[in-house]
């Protein structure tokens, strides 16, 4: 079982400056996120892998196959949706659709019923016949990902997504990620500024920072770690009064954002034990969950990671 | 009953062949050209010389038309079917080919690069090399269509009229309207296609098909006159092809001067491979400028 | 009072007869205030009208007690931080700042100085003498937002300000945000990213198709949609259970279990006597609660209820 993406001591250079540092990974997610400041060289490893840049030395394997050897076969296996602009202003959403679909193989007629198959699903409905240059941006955003979705790749390259998409477009750009995601047989590179955005959709993330990989963690197990530590949010009675009786249980607190509360329990206590204590005092917990480490935490600790070294 | 539910399905089929890939382009770039009504009508009219070049053997080989137009029976030609004739004809086919890659030319790729898309042709199965030829491919065929196909099909009515020893003696007239042609179609698809990858605005890439050729001779007759020299005629294109085409159709003995606006200069000549070597450099020069900007992503300094 | 406000009095604007904003009142006062709606519908309207760079329909406007009609003043009372890149070509990132503030009039000694500082605020001094054509997406939004700051405006405009920004500087910047906002400043911001809205805003401002469909703080703005009742997901073992026994209150509407079996999502009329009474049912019942929490005490929820996927693509 070949890993998503492999990295195998890629090196990239831009005439003397080295960009990606011998980056060596195994990627197996089914939705793998990409983060990294700017400069970390997030869109040279994407071109990397596309083939668009050579390595300089080491390489880089998607499912199995080579990028420096293989990189005919690579492509036909990616489905890439850039971060800027791209599209043919005087073509019409299908026409455009069903072009790029042909040069990645598809007989004439599958091509047409695949551009229309992707239009329905990106939620594109009448605009498809018109020129993509009278798009809005989030029609264009939409065909993007249409034109990524229509060959029917294996690997898709998801460059920043929901840039500057209002709130129900970038709802329904995430909702579609997580049913592509959800599929099983499609996997996804998420490349986002937004953690939030990453934090929803993937379950591994790779973070690069100045050409090196600063993290590389695995989401699904930090959920299910940690236990120990709560945010609560309460309201009525005397607060002082529950904060004092939570201590005495043997919680440490700390005062969290907007007005929150942060404790963590020590090994035994329940959380009904809190509960008794807010009827007691007639005491609301308007909000209470379990913190874990949330990406931005992760983030930020990989930042400071001295010299950025895995 | 069944419900369908509409979602994302991988694609199982089978795939086209790898290297017929290039086609597509063609086959699109001619969809949409059949659209504009004054090109097809331009491509039409360009006809209308070979129509009447045809005509005219026709005419010669017809003693009754001869006989219409006054001429006596002894007195075989009215025009003669020769070297000049078919030069001429390549010449003035080659002019509206110049047109026809001036109104076509600039739309070729600028599309593509106003708004990145090249980045969607490159992530597939398909290569920098692949978009030239396929690009470049739509001119070509255009303009084979408006020079030699016209050409070596004047020649085989002459030769059917004449017989085929005709044939056989002249058959530099067919080759050297053959290379000729596709000497003239490579430099000027190269040019159209470096052009329409370097200026955004159509208009003024289509002038500059044009310029280029004054400019560029301009730039040559300066040279000459200030270097006294005749170094300066390398920088004039129509010169050159004016040159290729001679050698062609005539090999070492040349009579003729090319054609129309095709003209060898007269007087103290260069030799001919640098004439050639001044075409290549050219093609060169507009191959590395169309490998600068037909890249899947910009490398920033 | 009105010295502290950025006022709209029955602002209309339209573009020919496409509609820009219709019939606007607000008093916008000091702190983060975030601009939120879909595309189209009046953001960059209303910011272009609060510069001064376009001038109202109908009605007036008055920012901190200037108007408009005075580009001098307003010119230095406002900084304004556009959506697009607009930098002329061939300046480095320092001219940029640098000669506008010369043509606010600064002597160079205090352009210079100022110039500095706005760039240090941003982290842009090293890239600074580099063009701005070379630079990368975040660094222009970085220097865009330098200039807006470098004349030390008392209001700031700013259009999508994060867009392209990595995490890091997102939260330098809207760090940066809140110490302008608690320094007494306006800060008008506007933004797709709701949860970030959340996060940093005091009041939020919520637009749809050329009108104000909601403004104020944004704990206020939720309780005032009172024709929804309050939706709270709650996940624990035994949500059916739970949910037989908050049916039998009155101020109970409607109860959900989520697909997986784990969590009830209710909706209440009444929050406070609904939580009270979930302290003494979990007691009760013995339930294992994994989290409680408000599910549309956000931005996002308001928006939903207010302006709905009007915006989706078509």
């Amino acid at each position: 079982m070949h890993p998503v993406i492999e990295l195998d001591g890629l090196e990239v250079r831009f005439g003397q400056r080295v960009i990606l540092k011998r980056l060596t990974a195994a990627l197996t997610g089914r939705a793998i996120g990409l983060l990294g400041p700017n400069g970390a060289g997030k869109s040279t490893l994407i071109n990397a892998l596309l083939g668009f840049h050579k390595p300089s030395a080491g390489t880089a394997r998607i499912l199995g196959r080579d990028v420096r050897t293989h990189a005919r076969e690579v492509r036909s296996l990616i489905g890439y949706m850039p971060e800027n602009d791209a599209y043919i202003s005087t073509m019409t959403g299908v026409h455009m659709v069903r072009m790029m679909a042909e040069l990645a193989g598809l007989p004439r007629e599958h091509a047409l019923e695949r551009a229309h198959e992707a239009f329905f699903y990106v939620g594109l409905g009448e605009v498809r016949y018109r020129a993509i240059g009278t798009y809005s941006l989030g029609m264009k955003q939409a065909a993007k990902l249409a034109q990524a979705i229509a060959h029917g790749p294996k690997v898709l390259f998801l460059d920043e997504p929901t840039n500057g998409l209002d709130p129900p477009a970038r709802t329904r750009m995430i909702q579609l990620i997580q049913e592509i995601r959800d599929r099983g047989d499609l996997h996804l590179l998420l490349s986002s500024h937004l953690l939030h955005d990453v934090e929803d959709c993937c379950d591994q993330v790779l973070i690069l920072k100045d050409g090196n990989i600063a993290a590389f963690c695995n989401l699904e197990e930090e959920r299910r770690a940690n236990r120990r530590f709560l945010e609560l949010e309460t309201r009525g009675g005397n607060n002082g009064d529950f904060l004092d009786a939570v201590v005495k249980l043997g919680c440490e607190t700390a005062p969290g954002v907007q007005g929150r509360i942060k404790l963590v329990m020590p090994e035994g206590l329940d959380v009904r034990q809190l509960y008794q204590i807010a009827a007691g005092q007639n005491v609301q917990i308007r909000r209470l969950n379990h913190k874990r480490d949330s990406l931005e935490d992760i983030f930020l600790k990989a930042m400071e990671n001295a010299n950025g070294r895995l | 009953m069944a419900v369908y539910k509409k979602t994302y399905r991988p694609y199982e089929g089978e795939l086209t062949a790898s290297w017929s890939r290039f086609l597509v382009i063609p086959r699109y770039a001619f969809e949409e050209l059949h659209g504009k009504r004054f090109l097809t009508f331009f491509f039409l009219a360009s006809f209308i010389y070979p129509l009447i070049c045809a005509l005219i053997i026709y005419v010669q080989h017809n003693t009754s038309a001869l006989s219409l137009l006054g001429v006596q029976q002894g007195a075989r030609n009215l025009i003669s079917i020769n070297v000049t004739f078919f030069m001429s004809l390549l010449g003035w086919q080659s002019v509206m080919a110049l047109f026809l890659a001036a109104f076509i030319g600039p739309g070729l790729v600028s599309p593509d690069l106003a708004n990145n898309a090249l980045s969607l042709y490159l992530a597939r199965p398909f290569s920098r090399a692949e978009y030239v030829i396929g690009k470049m491919s739509v001119l070509a065929i255009l303009m084979s269509l408006m020079t030699w196909v016209p050409g070596l099909l004047c020649f085989g009515l002459q030769g059917y009229l004449e017989g085929w020893q005709w044939m056989r003696d002249n058959w530099r007239l067919a080759s050297g309207t053959f290379f000729g042609a596709w000497v003239w179609i490579l430099v000027l698809a190269l040019l159209a296609m470096a052009l329409s990858a370097w200026v955004k605005w159509k208009p003024a890439a289509g002038g500059l098909m044009f310029g280029v050729f004054f400019v560029a001779s301009a730039f040559g007759g300066l040279i000459n006159v200030v270097q006294r020299t005749h170094w300066g005629n390398l920088f004039n294109i129509s010169n050159l092809i004016g040159l290729v085409w001679v050698q062609l159709f005539e090999g070492s003995n040349q009579t003729t001067n090319g054609a129309v606006f095709f003209r060898a200069t007269q007087g103290e000549q260069l030799p001919m491979w640098t004439t050639w070597a001044a075409l290549g450099l050219l093609a060169y020069i507009c191959l590395y400028m169309l490998r600068r900007k037909i890249r899947g992503a910009e490398v920033v300094r | 009072m009105s010295d502290s406000v950025i006022s709209f009095a029955n602002v209309s604007r339209f573009y020919g007869e496409v509609l820009g904003i219709n019939n606007v009142n607000l008093a916008i006062p000091a702190g983060i205030t975030s601009l939120v709606g879909p595309n189209g519908s009046g953001k960059t309207t209303l910011m272009n009208l609060m510069t001064g760079l376009i001038r109202p329909t109908q009605g007036e406007i008055k920012v901190l007690g200037v108007s408009p009609d005075d580009p001098e003043r307003l010119g230095k009372l406002v900084g304004y931080c556009a959506q697009f890149d607009a930098c002329p070509k061939g300046l480095t990132g320092y001219q940029f700042i640098y000669w506008f503030l010369r043509m606010h009039g600064y002597t160079p000694a205090e352009c210079d100085r100022k110039t500095a500082t706005a760039l240090e605020r941003v982290s842009m001094t090293p890239a600074a003498q580099r063009p701005v054509g070379a630079y990368s997406k975040g660094m222009r939004q970085r220097i865009k937002l330098a200039q807006s700051i470098a004349h030390d405006p008392q209001v700031l405009v700013l259009d999508e300000p994060l867009n392209g920004l990595d995490p890091m500087a997102r939260a330098e910047t809207i760090a940066l945000f809140r110490e302008w906002g608690a320094s007494g400043r306006h800060v008008i911001v506007s933004s797709h990213i709701l949860h970030e809205v959340d996060q940093i805003s005091d009041q939020v401002i919520l637009l749809s198709q050329g009108y104000v469909v909601a403004e104020g703080e944004i704990k206020g703005v939720r309780d005032e949609v009172k024709e929804q009742p309050m939706q709270i997901l709650v996940r624990c073992n035994d949500p059916g259970g739970l949910a037989a026994r908050l049916f039998q209150q009155d101020h109970m509407v409607e109860a959900k279990i989520t697909r997986d079996r784990k969590g009830l999502l209710l909706r209440t009329s009444d929050a406070d006597s609904f939580y009270l009474l979930l302290n003494n049912v979990i007691l009760e019942k013995g339930l294992d609660v994994e989290s409680v929490a408000p599910a549309d005490d956000d931005v996002n929820s308001v928006y939903q209820y207010l302006i709905g996927g009007e915006g989706a693509a078509v």
